[in-house]
């Protein structure tokens, strides 16, 4: 009986040694990590990297450590961190859910931390405990939270119209500036992907004359399911040969579209641009039934979001046109209908040429 | 010392798990010393464990019975929801405060009588119908989730009155609500688990359901009680959760179900029914509470180790009571 109760202790004592090794190791081996392994992921300038001091604590909470997008995110903020030697990190849960997300930002703002950037999963979960956050003196920015009220600035990628306008012009040059098409959108009542199909179906009427939006339907649903996508992108090629061209917007109507594309043997003779993600999308951008996949970067996104926190730390205040020193946000844009709401023009679009530079 | 003794082989599970406790806390102490040590961490902690360890107190009572409650975080969502629902109907603009106060109590009290119901109809259908109890459950999760997210149409409810989410992130004298609402209802099912009848039928129900029959205990109404005492101590989850967030939505707090299962289990609750008591859960509550708090603490520790530190203590302690019970049935043979 003995012998089991010293084994039980012995193991226990293991476990213990075990995670206390864990931790150990990662700090010691924290600063050559560092200074020697950042990738380069994220064009600079000066002004990105360049600050009066280096003693800030930066740490950035995205809404779920186990996606590739924010694993994307990370190497930014980790090339942040090498580039300006101040202590930027990243968290998150490991599961996209409102609550753990709450628990890591609470235990994040106690760690005697200047400034915290948070990728919110639900703004409005996430209020409270940025308010305590602030109460502490902790300078706050969002990314993808532009409803969350207490915040001292939201930093967006871009605006929706910009955003849209960028989609149609990609769409306009695949199908050779002329032809019929119609939007894709996840559901008639999400703001941003609306805004965004308003504003390619404003560019088109602004610019290009040789396209024309189909009389009806005029926006489908794909219900963010990209199985749904395929089927009502079928549906509409089938009893609508002259459509020519799609705007997908969520990142799951773009691929379902291609394979739509795909298996009735149109590629060539129809196009689709929208949102993707390069990972899922991949072997139908080789392929060739889908042109172009656009998105921000979330590298440069959680990069920016690093500089402006030290701006503010420094004192420098964000106005209209501010430089972040990096190409997609080296000229924001303030919302005029809220003032803490910046965005930058951090588009980019992905074909066959670029898409094996992306591993997201 | 005969009485430290007595105390250790009284409830050996529990001096296990203040001995892990206090190796964690040490260990927390030496690697990360005034970080952790320090009155906002506890009370940053103190914060955070009591939704799910309400969860984990829920979770218990069912294992307890050798059965399980997969519905816990759907009732506390769907209350939480509820509340909202209601708040933000009956609550204007210019009403006093004391009114408002009111409604809160109002709305609470409706919640546990919503959970109620859910907790009924679940123990309904294990008790009366004689569905497993992991399968019934799968059903009214899915089922109460569904209710939740037809209501909110899968959006996030906001618009609470100021007082509510006020209350539940203050403190008195430091300590916060949320610990407060723990203890009370800790303290509450503690002493339905381990000082009334009924605790002691839920126990005999556990250990074997025939036997429990034949006592003339009646099975039905003891598997209702069980699943609606579990339904409740959901809903304070719900409605801490509510205060927490200041808003409600079908899916917050959806990985609470696999911690509150990790922890019951932890806390010496046996899955196979019949054995475990409260503290044993609230003390595993506060040591899941310290690593995770503590991982949190490393700048480039992914959240993922933790994920793998559950993992591995669930098998360690699973295989761990094996051992133990074996031995402890070999002892019985040989005696």
């Amino acid at each position: 009986m003995n012998k089991k109760k010293y084994l039980a202790v012995a193991l226990g004592l293991i476990f213990c040694v075990g995670l206390a090794g864990c931790g150990g190791d990662s700090k010691s081996q924290k600063p050559d990590s560092a200074k020697t392994s950042v990738k380069k992921v994220v064009e600079t300038t000066d002004v990105a990297t360049k600050g009066e001091k280096k003693d800030w604590k930066i740490a950035v909470v995205v809404k779920d450590s186990s996606n590739g997008w924010f694993a994307r995110m990370e190497q930014g903020v980790k090339q942040y961190a090498g580039d300006t030697g101040i202590n930027a990190y990243q968290k998150g849960p490991a599961s996209t859910d409102a609550a753990q997300q709450v628990q890591v930002i609470q235990d994040v703002i106690n760690q005697g931390i200047n400034a915290l950037c948070v990728v919110p999963v639900d703004p409005a979960a996430c209020d409270p405990v940025l308010k305590e956050a602030r109460d502490k003196g902790i300078i706050v920015i969002t990314h993808e939270g532009s409803s969350c009220k207490n915040v001292d600035y939201d930093l967006e990628a871009f605006n929706n119209a910009g955003y849209g306008a960028f989609i149609m012009d990609k769409l306009q040059e695949s199908m050779g500036g002329k032809g019929v098409y119609t939007t894709m959108v996840a559901h008639l009542t999400n703001a941003s992907q609306n805004e965004w199909a308003n504003g390619a179906v404003a560019e088109q009427q602004a610019k290009y004359s040789g396209l024309q939006l189909l009389d009806n339907p005029k926006r489908v649903e794909s219900e963010n399911n990209s199985e749904k996508a395929y089927q009502v992108a079928k549906e509409v090629m089938k009893s609508h040969s002259e459509v020519k061209g799609f705007v997908g917007t969520s990142s799951m109507d773009t691929p379902g579209i291609a394979r739509a594309i795909n298996e009735l043997g149109l590629k060539g003779k129809a196009f689709v641009v929208g949102t993707g993600m390069p990972n899922e999308c991949r072997s139908l951008i080789k392929d060739g039934s889908l042109s172009y996949i656009t998105l921000w970067d979330p590298a440069e996104a959680g990069y920016a979001m690093c500089v402006m926190a030290r701006q503010i730390l420094e004192g420098k205040k964000i106005t209209d046109g501010a430089d972040l020193g990096l190409k997609s946000y080296s000229k924001l844009l303030q919302s005029k209908d809220n003032p803490t709401l910046f965005m930058g023009a951090g588009w980019i679009a992905i074909n066959k040429d670029n898409v094996d530079n992306y591993n997201f | 010392m005969d009485t430290i003794k007595n105390a250790i082989n009284r409830d050996k599970n529990l001096t296990r798990l203040l001995v892990v406790f206090l190796m964690v806390f040490v260990l927390c102490t030496v690697l990360k010393g005034s970080m952790f040590i320090s009155v906002s961490n506890f009370q940053s902690m103190g914060k955070q464990f009591p939704e799910f360890g309400l969860l984990s107190i829920a979770m218990a009572f069912t294992l307890f019975t050798a059965g399980i409650d997969l519905s816990v975080v759907a009732i506390a969502n769907l209350c939480a929801v509820l509340m909202a629902k209601f708040l933000s109907l009956l609550i204007v603009p210019d009403m006093g405060s004391s009114t408002v106060f009111m409604m809160i109590a109002a709305a609470c009290l409706m919640a546990i009588i919503v959970s109620i119901l859910c907790g009924a109809l679940n123990g309904f259908l294990i008790g009366v119908i004689g569905i497993t109890p992991i399968l019934a459950t799968l059903g009214t999760q899915a089922l109460f989730t569904g209710f939740a997210i037809v209501m909110t149409n899968g959006s996030t409810l906001g618009g609470l009155p100021k007082q509510l989410s006020a209350t539940i992130n203050s403190g008195i004298m430091g300590i916060p609500v949320p610990i407060i609402i723990f203890v009370v209802f800790a303290a509450i099912a503690a002493f339905v688990m381990s000082k009334t009848t009924l605790g002691y039928k839920l126990r005999m129900l556990g250990t074997s359901a025939k036997a429990s029959t034949f006592s003339g205990f009646d099975n039905v109404r003891l598997f209702i009680i069980n699943y609606v005492l579990s339904a409740v101590f959901s809903a304070a989850a719900g409605i801490i959760m509510l205060g927490r967030f200041n808003s409600a939505k079908a899916d917050y707090g959806a990985s609470y179900l696999m911690e509150a299962i990790l922890i019951a289990v932890l806390g010496g609750v046996d899955p196979y029914g019949g054995k475990g008591n409260i503290s044993g859960v609230i003390v595993a509550t506060i040591i899941v509470q310290m690593v995770s708090s503590w991982l949190n603490m490393y700048e480039d520790i992914s959240n993922f180790y933790r994920q793998i530190i559950w993992g591995g203590l669930l098998i360690f302690v699973l295989i761990y009571n094996y051992v133990v019970n074996e031995r402890e049935k070999r002892q019985a043979m040989k005696g």
